[in-house]
């Protein structure tokens, strides 16, 4: 059996190792631009330079060789014939498979903004080259714009005014990490950023990169006619799957690779994992993207096992969840975290260090915001992900997994409600 | 490649008088001295990897780290500094490669996993008295509602 697997993050890995541990004889080739294997999530620690880009490996040592892997590192994937099952890489080479895996991730959004594409010292945060380049730029300017404050946004915009960069953040709501949390959580946050340098401008667009005649980055241009000066800029508007080899071929597409809860495409044979592909969320029960690291790794390993013929189908996918660090203060989110609904209820506990935040729907949490003190948090979210009713919604943060304890056979807890126990 | 479990502490929640020994063993373990009579109890760096909660009859219930099976903290560390050992299915956290990022704190949903309380950079759990036979938290238990199964 000759299993092929495009993309070698967290998706692609992981599908291998699984490939790997129920086919011993298979021959598994993985063909992958990255020329390393390195954690997405942790590029702006090479940016701060708290790691070298070696130190955010996330896979074992010597992965290739351990589960005996053809590497095909620094390969572009151009085209799929899913008539002649092959794909086609840079260089003309064609390779074959009787499985195919697409775990080719996403690449940032280039948003249309006036002199983006002609700019010299404009990234987006992907790829460890592009860490490298930004660390490169940032030796030459004292002042750098990041366009979006999402997560990747304020990663970037840490990991800059951490090496002693003056930045500017500039933002379409009304408040930084908008997905993740609401205004009273997300304020914390921007107080402690602007202590340490880091300026914002909220409800604007970036309209203009200015350059001079070289091309080189010399500020940027707001909506309301603001301008910015920096040397360099950091495209963190959101992002978008990798498909365009995918044109041309039979391979269902929505936002993402369409697939099923075995990771199955609509094609026979061909499988997706990832950032790449769109499914059926568990919390909002809808089909969507699923762009978390946990996501990744379980549909990694699911579409591995039914590549290799043995049926596994992901039960859960739940990706409302993040979790965040930012000058020590630590953030667990899940669900919907903004303006609750009429009816809807909030309860709120607040001191000094701690912000938290738990609304209730119909008896269940439908979304939660845990600043502060991060302990117990997991809990929160397993009752979020099970749609757990709470008999006593007035004692929610003072429960601990002791008000659910259960055990099963083999000592493991497990939640008395939903799952098979004694 | 099933995974095997090597050593598994169990609980009998029942025979728990919530008398705490467990804990204190486990700070200790974790200091230089190992020793529960020099243990400082107001340094903030000695913190427990197991916990003692009410349940909802108010009577004590111990919280262990399970090294479960299928992990949750494994699968969602972007570190790969969360591993779960295929040979004695021990679940460790190798502090070098921890990012400090929650995502196992996020995930655990029994609540085990804990930033460490001095720096908040690393993600402090169980790590079965790493090198010990037995657990310190086994050995503290005076009733029997912390044994360790061999298998």
């Amino acid at each position: 059996m000759k299993y092929v697997i495009l993309g070698a993050s967290a998706a692609g890995i992981n599908a291998a190792k699984t490939i790997r541990e129920l086919d011993p004889n298979g021959e598994i080739t993985i063909v992958s631009k990255d020329k390393a294997i390195y954690s997405r999530c942790m590029l702006h620690h090479v940016i701060s330079q708290g790691r070298q880009p070696r130190e955010i490996n996330f896979a074992e040592e010597n992965f290739f060789e351990k589960y005996n892997i053809n590497w095909l590192a620094g390969q572009e994937v151009l085209g799929l014939n899913t008539e002649e099952k092959t794909v086609l890489l840079t260089g003309d080479l064609k390779i074959s498979y009787d499985r195919l895996l697409i775990a080719t991730g996403s690449s940032s959004f280039i948003p249309p903004i006036k002199n983006l594409a002609a700019a010299k010292q404009i990234f987006g945060l992907r790829n460890i080259e592009d860490a490298v380049a930004v660390n490169l730029a940032a030796e030459n300017t004292g002042a750098a714009v990041v366009i979006g404050a999402g997560l990747i946004g304020m990663d970037a915009a840490y990991a800059l005014a951490d090496r002693g960069l003056e930045v500017t953040v500039i933002e379409t709501a009304e408040h930084i990490l908008p997905l993740q949390l609401d205004k009273t959580a997300a304020q914390k946050y921007e107080k402690l950023f602007r202590q340490n340098a880091v300026n914002f401008f909220f409800k604007e667009t970036t309209v203009e990169i200015k350059l001079d005649q070289d091309n080189n980055v010399r500020g940027v241009v707001l909506q309301s006619g603001a301008f910015v000066h920096c040397g360099l800029v950091i495209v963190a508007a959101g992002v978008r799957s990798n498909i365009e080899f995918l044109k041309n071929t039979n391979v269902k597409i929505g936002r993402g690779i369409q697939v099923n809860s075995y990771q199955e495409t609509s094609v026979p044979n061909i499988y997706a994992a990832g950032d790449v592909c769109e499914s059926t969320e568990t919390f909002t029960g809808q089909v969507s993207l699923t762009p978390i690291w946990p996501s990744a790794i379980l549909q990694g390993r699911t579409a591995g096992s039914n590549m290799a013929a043995i049926p596994r189908q992901l039960e859960i996918n739940f990706a409302f969840k993040n979790s965040m660090t930012f000058y020590g203060l630590h953030t667990i989110s899940f669900g919907l975290t903004g303006q609750a609904d009429s009816d809807s209820k909030e309860l709120i506990y607040q001191d000094a260090g701690n912000y938290k935040k738990i609304i209730f729907k119909d008896g269940v949490i439908k979304g939660a915001i845990l600043q502060g003190d991060i302990s117990n948090s997991g809990l929160i979210g397993k009752l979020v992900q099970d749609k757990t009713k709470i008999s006593h919604p007035e004692q929610i943060f003072n429960m601990t997994y002791a008000n659910f304890f259960a055990q099963k056979e083999n000592g493991e807890f497990c939640f008395a409600c939903n799952d098979n126990c004694h | 490649m099933a995974v095997k479990q090597g050593r598994r502490i169990l609980i009998n929640k029942d025979l728990c008088q919530g008398c705490k020994n467990c804990q204190l063993a486990c700070m200790a373990e974790h200091t230089g001295n190992k020793s529960v009579l020099l243990l400082d109890l107001e340094n903030r760096a000695n913190q427990a990897r197991n916990f003692i909660e009410p349940g909802n009859d108010g009577k004590p219930v111990p919280i262990l780290c399970r090294h479960c099976d299928d992990p949750a903290c494994v699968t969602a560390c972007m570190s790969g500094a969360m591993t779960k050992n295929p040979y004695t299915g021990e679940v460790s956290c190798d502090i070098n490669k921890c990012a400090g990022c929650w995502m196992c704190v996020m995930s655990c949903p029994f609540g085990i996993i804990q930033p460490d309380r001095v720096n908040g950079t690393r993600a402090v759990k169980c790590d079965f008295c790493a090198g010990r036979h037995i657990p310190r938290c086994v050995e503290a238990c005076p009733t029997g509602a912390i044994t360790m199964e061999q298998r």
